[in-house]
């Protein structure tokens, strides 16, 4: 199927995808509340994000909030190119497989 | 090969992830603020007339500076930085203060009575707050709404100190949507 080979497989992981959909919604996101919000442990996300931003996918700053070192990420140009072209492979194979058929 | 099934999941999973966004809904201290600042702001005119052009070029300028810096700042501890939200939400108000600026026009050039002149800001108050809970913030369209129908009332009925109802109406809707956006963060801390 056309669509199998259009997904990213760097997007397949959940926490990855999780990611990128996020921060392509709200622009910038600090590690805590990506953390919150994906209900993940901070090795898993602190690798996930490493794999994101190693493709450059990602774009991190640090700064500090209330005296706490903060990590911010966005994505680039790059990576919501990705995700755009992984969204629409998404939908071609939902629609290919018919799940979804019937919902409003 | 992508197994369908674990896509599904996947989908659900990031879907249940977006589902808990805490940006929906404003900051309570706002709403407390804009419904003491209104309300007061609103009297003057029946009130003390010849210090209500001051106190709206300070309280106005003071309070929405004051607002952007609040708004920055929780966005930041709450771990946001939506820069595309933040030019919304400056453009929102900043329509809206010059829709205000407009209402005095009439007025000045005596095209309304007094009494119907603070009517207006009453319409264009409730307009702004009810799409600004459309756009930005929902608890603002439960506080919009009942500005709309005061103003039908005080348009139909025309009653004394219509100022002052003004100010009250808005600062009474916004004490409501403080309230309950307040009680919403308190039950989502909630264990």
């Amino acid at each position: 199927m056309k669509a199998l080979t259009a997904l990213d497989p760097l997007l397949e992981h959940r926490i990855r995808l999780g990611t990128c959909v996020l921060l392509a919604k709200h622009g910038e996101l600090s590690f805590a509340r990506l953390k919150s919000q994906l209900h993940a442990t901070d090795g898993n996300l602190g690798a996930q994000l490493r794999k994101l931003e190693e493709r450059g996918y990602l774009l991190s700053t640090k700064d500090f909030v209330e005296r706490k070192p903060t990590t911010w990420y966005r994505l680039s140009d790059e990576g919501l190119a990705a995700l755009e072209s992984h969204m629409t492979a998404l939908r071609a194979l939902i629609d290919a497989t018919g799940v979804g058929a019937g919902e409003p | 090969m992508t197994d369908v099934n674990k896509l599904q999941s996947d989908l659900d999973y990031i879907r249940g992830a977006i589902g808990e966004d805490a940006t929906a809904g404003g900051i309570p201290a706002l709403y407390f603020l804009w419904a003491a600042l209104i309300a007061v702001g609103f009297s003057l005119p029946d009130l003390a007339p010849r210090f209500a052009g001051a106190y709206w070029l300070f309280a106005g300028t003071g309070g929405g500076l004051f607002s952007w810096w609040l708004g920055a700042r929780e966005s930041r501890r709450h771990g946001y930085n939506n820069a595309q939200l933040g030019r919304r939400y400056g453009l929102h108000w900043c329509l809206v203060g010059a829709a205000f600026l407009l209402c005095f026009l009439p007025l000045v050039l005596g095209r309304v009575t007094p009494e119907m002149g603070g009517a207006n800001f009453l319409l264009v108050t409730g307009i702004a707050y009810s799409l600004a809970g459309v756009h930005l913030e929902r608890p603002l369209l439960w506080c919009g709404v009942p500005m709309l129908i005061a103003y039908g009332v005080l348009v139909v009925f025309m009653p004394p100190h219509i100022w002052t109802i003004t100010g009250i109406s808005v600062g009474a809707a916004l004490c409501w949507a403080g309230f309950s956006r307040r009680a919403a963060l308190n039950a989502d801390h909630t264990p």
